[in-house]
């Protein structure tokens, strides 16, 4: 890695100009004035403890997503599929939280619930994930498009469950599922804020990446993702690295799960995922594939998201959708810079995932065509 | 089930199959090419807000041409980010999806502040084939349709004469087999993806505009529900072929058809159900296409090997 690359330099910095340019023609396009703009964004983010724990709270489920994605991505297994291990783990420690309920009769102390609740999240999740790995595995089917069909899926069983056996016994507005009890809530880690205890799990989750990444595993996975033959000699075999990186961004989807419906809403709903998905994955990318950077990436995208609903109010025009817009154009940015960067990101050039089985590169194309 | 619910059903198949038809015959160019647009989901819905923003200005047709050419417009800027600075294709693709998805919501916020009823325009009016729109079943199935049916089926029938005997559409074939090989008999390597993602990228948006401007008339954020996933999932269930890829959109088309139509039937499923079917069956036939083309992989690398 050259860090004085000078052509990486010019082109980090055209991002950066470009995002600022894109986002103030759309502020303008609106009819508002653009440092209006910036203040009610920076307000947004800033103005009270309040606004500011609620950026800790969005950047969790979007950086737990993209930390476990980082095997994935480093052996250049693309699963877009948090979205809907979201949703089962919510589902699993939903109905976990409240099977507890009903055994211990209401009278468990917080921590079972918690770990009940993470645990049960975890295997939705998980489960939810080795589902498109085992696909991947046995048939090469596209693990990008089974993912993205069984989000779908996944919201589907959402909407039956909240409508049937998990849903509130109250007449609610929107579908919805009882309210945890009061013990299985995550308490609160900044007083007068939703910040809750949760976020120290992004730490612990980014401190492990952190040492992992040094550990031979990472190594195995950033050899499989451009030299599938040579990793097969060091012990990383095909089936091996798909169902243990994509059974980890599961697990770490479905521990969201369970912290947005215990940490943040108090309830199963149907917005338990708030659009994660790509969310995760540009994050993830954005923050190089390296722990650090994806907790900063987490926290720019969360406050990015609440900037913008600040902007929404200051200046009255401009929809809060602008923030998806902004992402957008930075993930391509992110996109461009890493071509030309010869860190872990760019080993992605290389290993496109093979859309079908014939561009593959296993030992089976030995004899095909050459 | 009464004889007019199935009519009913089967109209709507065809109608809801158009859509699919014009942006999975752009993909099958793009992945004949050897290529593949991850970007389809966000070009189809900047098409629906185009085609319903420029008709409601200047009629279905403007907004059809709109739409296209707002995907055309995206899809140059891929090219550009993708063979010019090398970004990663998968990356550059699912990052036009939550552009396209994003600004899309933006813009018709923009248009259409929360609170204001939405627009509603005047969709492509259907062809009027006269006596034969009168025959029992055939007729309101195959004759009463929208005008955009009959050019899926015209696009049908183009692309395959273009793959099959043009000399676009056997460069298209060599570039996507073997860049190398192509690139030594003359092929212009470069130049071709290139076209071919062109030509995905406006039929993706001619595909979202045809979903409001064709049926509904007006747009609603995340009106294309994954649309251009089912597609990227008909075209590899297809084999990128335009007859495969049109029976392909037509099983999604009839599933998603049965959701809408499936309050009217006896059967007591839950809704869920019918609205997951069509996502469901996509990914099973393709778990069937991937497995079926794992198998003749094996087969032509053994027998190689024997011989």
């Amino acid at each position: 890695m050259t860090a004085f690359d000078r052509r990486r330099w010019v082109l980090t910095a055209s991002v950066v100009v470009a995002v600022i340019v894109v986002a103030a023609a759309l502020i303008v396009f609106a009819g508002a004035d653009p440092l209006v703009g910036i203040q009610g964004l920076v307000e947004g983010v800033s103005s009270s403890p309040y606004r500011i724990g609620e950026v800790l709270v969005g950047a969790v489920p979007v950086g737990i997503v993209a930390l476990t994605l980082i095997p994935a991505l480093r052996a250049g297994v693309f699963s877009v599929g948090a979205e809907g291990q979201i949703v089962v783990g919510a589902i699993a420690a939903t109905a976990a939280v409240f099977a507890v309920e009903s055994v211990t009769g209401g009278a468990a102390p917080g921590i079972l619930y918690w770990l009940v609740g993470l645990l049960a999240g975890s295997a939705g999740g998980g489960a939810m994930a080795l589902l498109p790995a085992f696909l991947a595995v046995r048939w090469r089917v596209n693990e990008i498009l089974s993912t993205l069909l069984l989000n779908y899926l996944a919201a589907g069983l959402l909407g039956w469950t909240l409508r049937t056996w998990l849903a509130s016994p109250d007449e609610t507005a929107t579908p919805q599922s009882a309210k945890l009890p009061e013990a299985a809530a995550l308490p609160s880690l900044l007083p007068g804020t939703r910040a809750h205890w949760g976020i120290l799990l992004v730490i612990v989750i980014a401190v492990a990446f952190f040492l992992w990444r040094r550990s031979a595993a990472s190594t195995r996975l950033t050899v499989f993702a451009s030299r599938p033959k040579l990793a097969l000699r060091l012990g990383a075999t095909r089936s091996r690295t798909i169902y243990s990186t994509m059974l980890v961004s599961g697990v770490g989807a479905g521990i969201v799960g369970w912290i947005q419906v215990a940490g943040v809403n108090e309830r199963l709903l149907n917005s338990v995922t708030g659009g994660v998905g790509f969310s995760g994955l540009a994050v993830a990318l954005l923050g190089g594939l390296a722990p650090i950077g994806i907790v900063l990436a987490a926290l720019f995208f969360s406050a990015l998201t609440a900037g913008a609903v600040g902007m929404q109010s200051a200046t009255g025009t401009v929809p809060s959708s602008i923030a998806e817009v902004i992402k957008g154009v930075l993930l391509i940015g992110v996109a461009c810079i890493a071509a030309y960067q010869r860190t872990a990101v760019a080993a992605l050039a290389p290993a496109a995932a093979p859309i079908d089985a014939e561009h593959d590169t296993e030992p089976a194309h030995e004899g095909g065509r050459s | 089930m009464s004889v007019e619910l199935w009519v009913a059903i089967l109209a709507g198949t065809l109608a809801l199959a158009a859509p699919l038809v014009f942006a999975g015959i752009g993909e099958g160019f793009v992945e004949r090419a050897g290529r593949i647009n991850l970007g389809i989901e966000g070009m189809m819905i900047m098409g629906a807000f185009t085609g319903v923003w420029a008709g409601s200005l200047g009629g279905p047709l403007v907004g059809l041409v709109a739409g296209a050419g707002v995907g055309l417009v995206m899809a140059v800027g891929m090219n550009l980010v993708i063979h010019r600075l090398h970004a990663n294709e998968i990356v550059v693709g699912l990052a036009v999806t939550m552009l396209g998805l994003g600004l899309s919501t933006y813009l018709f916020q923009l248009w259409i502040p929360s609170g204001e009823t939405n627009v509603t325009v005047q969709t492509v009016p259907r062809a009027d084939l006269g006596p034969l729109t009168d025959i029992p079943v055939i007729g309101p199935v195959l004759f009463g349709q929208s005008p955009l049916v009959y050019a899926a089926a015209v696009l049908l029938v183009a692309a395959w004469a273009v793959t099959r005997f043009t000399r676009f559409g056997l460069a298209v074939q060599a570039v996507g087999s073997d860049p190398d090989a192509a690139a030594l008999r003359g092929v212009r390597v470069q130049r071709t993806g290139a076209s071919a993602l062109l030509i995905g990228g406006a039929l993706a948006g001619l595909g979202g505009a045809a979903i409001t401007v064709g049926t509904i008339g007006s747009f609603t954020p995340d009106i294309t529900a994954g649309r251009g996933y089912i597609v990227l999932a008909v075209v590899i269930m297809g084999r990128s072929r335009p007859v495969g890829i049109a029976l392909g959109a037509l099983l999604f088309a009839f599933l998603q058809s049965f959701a809408l139509l499936s309050q009217s039937t006896a059967l007591t499923l839950p809704s869920e159900v019918y609205q997951s079917a069509p996502y469901l069956v996509t990914l099973v036939v393709l778990v069937i296409t991937s497995r079926r083309q794992l198998r003749r992989l094996y087969r032509s690398t053994t027998g190689r090997a024997a011989t």
